[in-house]
């Protein structure tokens, strides 16, 4: 047993090259209001080489960060946050923090110099899912198709009535014009092509010829009309 | 105009986003939170009870280097903290409402949470790493205690720095470092009392260790005494505890030759040693109750007691002796432990196995009952060593609810990695913690229902047909009824419904639902035992524990390294796996083992072991395995190749070796190598079988990589399913055809030297390199992770210095998308799925590639894969952050132009380039589930075209389905039955209404018109 115990005690007492320990904060907002909501999130350097957590006050350390430019980033599972860029310069002991938008070029460093510790707040919380649609009555009423398929049986239910109620004179046009659409929807069902494109053409004539003749016509029927009502 | 496709095309690009609701969660999908196998051997990781207020709770470090919290009552995980690869966890130790952990070399950083919800409290690196000493075993000489009316703590690490810590602020209040470091002096306790500080621990003699004690001011860190006392311990593990119970008296207990000595400690250290009487012990066992003055003493032939520290004397004292605890033939060895209920009495156990009864055997002892007198209570525990293996460890937790009466709960880690709780003689819950290691896993198809039939006589007469047809006819309204009611309400199978049976009866067995997404993962874990489970809502359906062979007898491990299905649904009958491990016996001796499993059952086909029993291991190769294959001829089988090259077959018949012979002659396969201190990547043919012997591997082609350059990892292509489109049309109605080479592998490279990640893309009988890349490696080293499938190629890795060392460009994450196709420009053939692979056109190849930024860090990266190839890939990434997401295909196509989009460009649906992928969280397939360090993702392929199974492992497990190109094959999630169905009867309402109404005026108008 004496052999499981043994100490390798490597003490390296070499002056390591200069470090810093970059601190930042998590400023909590409605978006994410406290450490529990957030879950383990952490701040990590570049890809992870050097990491933080995020204790319960919002506040990190990263110890150890080593001269030059990184990038701070925050590993969360359901929040958002903005990347910083932190610039660790040895011989002044110092930490720029600069913001830094992914997928831009490094150089030249960005003007703008945030203050340090470096502060970040969530941005968004993350969406994952897509609300389903359900299904309600009045939705698929409103539809166009089902407004225009209620409309037409209304329409069926009240032509009796309205043709009953119509002037005699309007009725014979009515009736008229019916006949003429029955024709050609006959012809075209009997494959008389060429006697329902006549019949067409002569439908479209005479609509052109009433049609220069109907101000007067029209006018006439409504004034007919008009003093009909007025007798009335 | 062009601004109508854009928008068309933008849209189609919104409304093409496969999305998850709310309501699919833990329908479509499942999650296991693993915490891991507890590190058992070590008392600061070993599992514990732990009792926050009224609240107990089950605290335990573990393998996967997570500190985990579980709920005693059924199991949960309350929370878990997860450290860094790099920062080991050493300990955790116990305060009020507090858990402080040690971690990284030497226990350099501190950190506290609170108990109960786990937050993070205080986080503080006491050294840098490389200022730590490392020690064996790890955990020694690092110790925590918390003051009593303060939250500080008083640490010490490298076993000789004591540090004071101000445990709200992290402000170190005072620290010492001893300073006769050349004397080798290792505390390794602390103990904390009104007046002093004592660092107890051994200083290295000749032969042995001293006991050292160094006593300080709590307040000030002064020293006040520092002695070495006349002592030899051989080994301070084992034979020497600190113990106090009452807080002003605490006892230091070592064995020297067989006896037993104690010391009573002041702060001036002026008390001398003495014997306590008796011979022939042989151990001290830390049952954590040090701080209670408890303890249990085993003597050289294995019997033991509980020892005590009296309160008014000091003095240690037996209190307890266990019946039959001596070494037999009948027990094996015994486990001590200890718990506190909620009054702070304590209880000491004794656990051991019984070869006898064949169970599991508890005695509690309670010190404080029974008028102070000690009561035990002794039971058996019908604990399962077939399924579960030898108990490791066992953690107690003891009540006296009323006179006579011991309530206690264990909780029991095996061999196997599984953590139980026993209350008294009833199991109540387990956790298969050894998942968080699985070291490869398969999805495996399963069979459809057998429709059962009426057995009925074939030769029944016809008074017996007309009864049977009578009573079945009996109940047809009910069926009518049924029907109708599903017709009109009923929905249909969807793809978004769950696959697990609504009656689990397990005596039918498993089958497969409508869409095949019910399937088997065969799961085979670092500790010796492979699961099944149903990958419809992930339970565990069966297991079995790997057997050892001949070494049994002396014990090791087997190392999970292959997993094969080697007859699927489609050969009929159940689907079976093979798995090939490689065995290390204790004795140094390493074999390959091959186990033959059903995998709907887990039974035995070899039929050597019967259910229930160990999995029998088939010793296939005598040595060390280079490489294993499955060969997919029309009947499957495994090809091993041993360490000299011979090659082996299995299952080995003379069928099987018929089929082998004839396609032996196109295998090849890529081996890594060394010839002159230079690594290569050699391929390999296998040479014919001469008479009497096996037939042996040689080289045909090598690669030799530059000096300093070595090989990471061979990765061979995904596997290669089904090409639906072997090309692809352009705009300018050419096609570019894809170069689809089987033989195709990645071959990752590391160059040190040069800082340099090489990625490889090769032919397996040629050697041909169709594609070569190099990219920085980083200070981690090469983390390039990377996936090939058909012509796509993808990679990630890290961009850490962009410019020769400047900062010039951009950091970050690079995801690479690179395609390959046949010829230099559109329409050129060269039909590369048959090539040979010495023609000149297996190098006729044009790559497009193109590099995006990608938002995270990953852990693996896998891309969709379904029954047909028809639907799109997708590329599924395990991100850093916990989550497995989605990109889509479209979004990753390396054609992608780098301008405005010509019409051309337009009717391929290329959209302009954008360096910055879309981070889009409705593609996170793991939405709210924290799925942590996931090491391999697993796609297969449903019976649904459009859908495909998504298997992530590592800490965690999660599995859900993805339909990248949406669920076209069947109703979508929008079809709404209820308003079909109440159109068609508004319909129907509507001419039986109106019927009536025209056959009146039709009437009518015959009479009067």
């Amino acid at each position: 047993m004496a052999g499981a115990f043994i100490l390798l005690q490597i003490l390296s007492c070499a002056i390591l090259a200069f470090t810093f320990n970059v601190r930042g904060k998590i400023v909590w907002n409605d978006v994410c209001p406290n450490a529990t909501t957030l879950g383990n999130g952490k701040a990590t350097i570049d890809n992870s080489i050097l990491s933080g957590s995020i204790k319960r006050d919002g506040t990190f350390v990263i110890p150890g960060v080593p001269d030059g430019t990184h990038i701070l980033s925050i590993i969360s599972h359901d929040y958002a946050f903005d990347q910083l860029r932190i610039d660790v310069n040895d011989s002044l002991s110092s930490v720029e923090v600069r913001p830094f938008v992914p997928g831009t070029p490094m150089q030249p460093p960005s003007s703008i110099l945030l203050p340090y510790p470096a502060v970040l707040t969530p941005r968004d919380r993350y969406v994952y899912f897509v609300p389903p649609e359900s299904f309600n009555l009045a939705g698929m009423l409103s539809n166009p198709m089902m407004l225009l398929m209620v409309g037409g049986a209304g329409m069926m239910l009240a032509m009796p009535y309205l043709i009953k109620n119509m002037d005699p004179e309007a009725l014979e046009e009515f009736k008229e014009q019916q006949a003429k659409l029955g024709g050609i929807q006959n012809a075209f069902q009997s494959g008389e092509i060429k006697s329902g494109i006549n019949a067409i053409m002569a439908a479209t004539e005479e609509q052109s010829s009433s049609s220069s003749a109907q101000p007067n016509k029209g006018g006439a029927g409504s004034r007919g009309r008009g003093n009909k009502k007025s007798k009335r | 105009m062009r601004l109508l496709t854009g928008l068309v095309s933008l849209l189609s690009l919104c409304t093409a986003v496969w999305s998850i609701h709310e309501s699919d969660v833990g329908v479509v999908d499942w999650h296991k939170h693993l915490v891991g196998v507890p590190l058992s051997g070590i008392p600061t990781t070993a599992p514990s009870f732990y009792r926050a207020g009224n609240k107990s709770m089950i605290f335990t470090a573990t393998a996967n280097n997570v500190l985990a919290a579980l709920e005693p009552a059924d199991g949960a995980l309350l929370w878990r903290y997860i450290f860094e690869p790099e920062d080991r966890i050493i300990g955790y130790f116990k305060g009020d409402n507090v858990v402080a952990t040690l971690s990284s070399p030497g226990g350099g950083t501190l950190r506290t949470f609170d108990a109960t919800s786990g937050d993070l409290l205080l986080e503080k690196r006491l050294h840098a790493p490389n200022e730590g000493a490392l020690s064996e075993p790890a955990h020694y000489g690092k110790d925590i205690v918390f003051a009593p009316d303060s939250n500080d703590l008083y640490v010490i690490t490298n076993g000789c720095t004591i540090t004071h810590i101000n445990g709200t602020t992290g402000e170190v209040v005072w620290t010492h470092t001893s300073e006769d470091r050349g004397s080798m002096v290792i505390s390794s306790k602390l103990i904390l009392t009104n007046g002093a500080l004592y660092a107890v621990g051994v200083g290295r003699s000749v032969a042995s260790y001293t006991l050292h004690i160094t006593t300080f001011s709590p307040t000030t860190g002064e020293v006040i005494a520092d002695s070495n006392i006349v002592s030899s311990i051989i080994d301070p593990l084992t034979e020497f505890i600190a113990l106090s119970s009452n807080p002003e008296k605490p006892v230091a207990l070592w064995l020297e030759q067989g006896t037993l000595r104690h010391l009573s400690l002041t702060p001036s250290l002026k008390e001398k040693p003495r014997l306590l009487k008796g011979l022939g012990f042989a151990q001290i066992v830390d049952v954590g109750l040090s701080g209670h003055g408890h303890a249990a003493v085993a003597r050289n032939d294995g019997s033991s007691f509980v020892i005590k520290i009296d309160e008014e004397s000091g003095y240690p004292k037996s209190v307890w002796e266990y019946k039959d605890s001596a070494k037999s033939d009948a027990n094996a060895d015994s486990i001590y432990a200890g718990a506190l209920d909620a009054l702070g009495q304590p209880y000491v156990t004794r656990v051991f196995w019984s070869h006898q009864m064949k169970k599991g055997s508890a005695d509690v002892f309670a010190g404080h009952l029974a008028e102070g007198q000690g009561l035990t209570s002794s039971y058996y525990f019908p604990f399962e060593t077939n399924e579960h293996g030898v108990i490791s460890h066992v953690a107690l937790d003891s009540e006296n609810p009323s006179g006579w009466n011991l309530n206690s709960r264990l909780v029991v880690t095996t061999t196997t990695g599984a953590i139980q709780l026993w209350e008294q003689s009833s199991l109540k819950w387990t956790r298969e913690e050894s998942l968080a290691l699985t070291a490869i896993a398969e999805l495996v198809e399963i069979p459809e229902k057998v429709a059962s039939e009426a057995g009925h006589d074939l030769n029944e007469g016809f008074v017996a047909r007309l009864t049977r047809h009578v009573i079945d006819a009996q109940d047809f309204p009910h069926y009518l009824t049924n029907f109708v009611k599903r017709f009109i309400t009923g929905s249909y199978a969807t793809a978004s419904a769950s696959a697990a049976p609504k009656l689990t009866n397990s005596s039918e067995g498993i089958s497969r639902d409508a869409f095949g997404f019910r399937q088997i993962i065969v799961a085979a874990t670092m500790y010796g035992k492979v699961f099944g489970i149903d990958s419809s809502n992930g339970e565990i359906i069966w297991n079995r524990v790997l057997g050892m062979g001949w070494a049994d007898g002396f014990g090791g491990t087997i190392t999970p390294v292959k997993l094969f299905t080697i007859k699927t649904v489609s050969d009929g009958g159940d689907p079976e796996v093979v798995l090939i491990g490689q065995r290390r016996a204790k004795n140094g001796l390493l074999d390959t083992v091959l186990f033959h499993v059903n995998a709907l059952t887990g039974s035995d086909i070899t039929g050597e072991s019967l259910d229930g029993e160990v999995l029998a291991a088939n010793e296939v190769v005598q040595g060390a395995l280079i490489e294993s294959y499955l060969l997919k001829t029309e009947k499957r089988m495994v090809v091993l190749l041993d360490e000299f090259l011979q090659v082996y077959i299995y299952p080995d018949t003379h069928e099987t070796r018929e089929v082998y012979t004839s396609v032996a002659g196109q295998l090849s396969f890529p081996l890594r190598g060394v010839v002159e201190d230079r690594q290569r990547v050699i391929g390999h043919k296998i040479g014919p079988s001469l008479e009497g012997r096996r037939p042996v591997a040689y080289a045909t082609w090598t690669l030799t990589l530059p000096v300093g350059e070595h090989v990471q990892a061979l990765i061979p292509q995904a596997a290669q399913g089904p090409v639906a489109s072997v090309g692809r049309v352009l705009g300018n109605r050419t096609t570019l055809y894809k170069y689809l080479d089987p033989r195709l592998f990645t071959a990752l490279t590391v160059n040190a030297a040069r800082a340099m990640c090489g990625i490889y893309v090769l032919d397996a009988a040629k050697g041909t390199v169709v594609y070569h890349a190099e990219v920085k490696a980083t200070a981690r080293g090469c983390e390039v992770k990377t996936a090939l499938v058909e012509n796509w190629l993808v990679y990630h890795y890290y961009e850490g210095e962009v410019a020769g060392g400047t900062v010039g460009g951009t950091m970050g994450y690079r995801m690479v998308s690179v395609e390959f196709y046949e010829g230099k420009k559109g329409d050129e053939k060269t039909e590369s799925s048959d090539l040979s692979p010495y023609s000149i056109d297996a190098l006729n190849v044009q790559t497009f590639e193109k590099a995006y930024v990608f938002p995270y860090a990953i852990t693996a990266l896998a891309s969709t894969s379904t029954k047909f190839g028809i639907t799109t890939k997708d590329l599924i990434v395990a991100t850093a952050n916990h989550r497995i997401q989605s990109f889509p295909r479209r979004v990753l196509d390396p054609r992608r132009p780098n301008r405005k989009v010509t019409s051309e460009e337009q009717e391929e649906q290329l959209f302009s380039y954008d360096p910055l992928l879309p981070n889009d969280p409705r593609r996170v397939l793991s939405h709210n589930y924290d799925v942590a360090n996931v090491q391999r993702i697993i796609t297969s392929p449903a019976l649904l075209e459009s859908t495909s199974l998504v298997f992530a492992y590592g800490l965690d497990m999660f599995l859900t389905r993805v339909a990248p190109s949406n669920t076209f094959d069947v109703l979508s999630e929008n079809f709404n039955k209820v308003q079909l169905v109440i159109t068609i009867t508004g319909l129907l309402i509507a001419i039986l209404v109106t019927r009536p109404m025209v056959q009146r005026k039709k009437l009518r108008e015959k009479w009067y018109n």
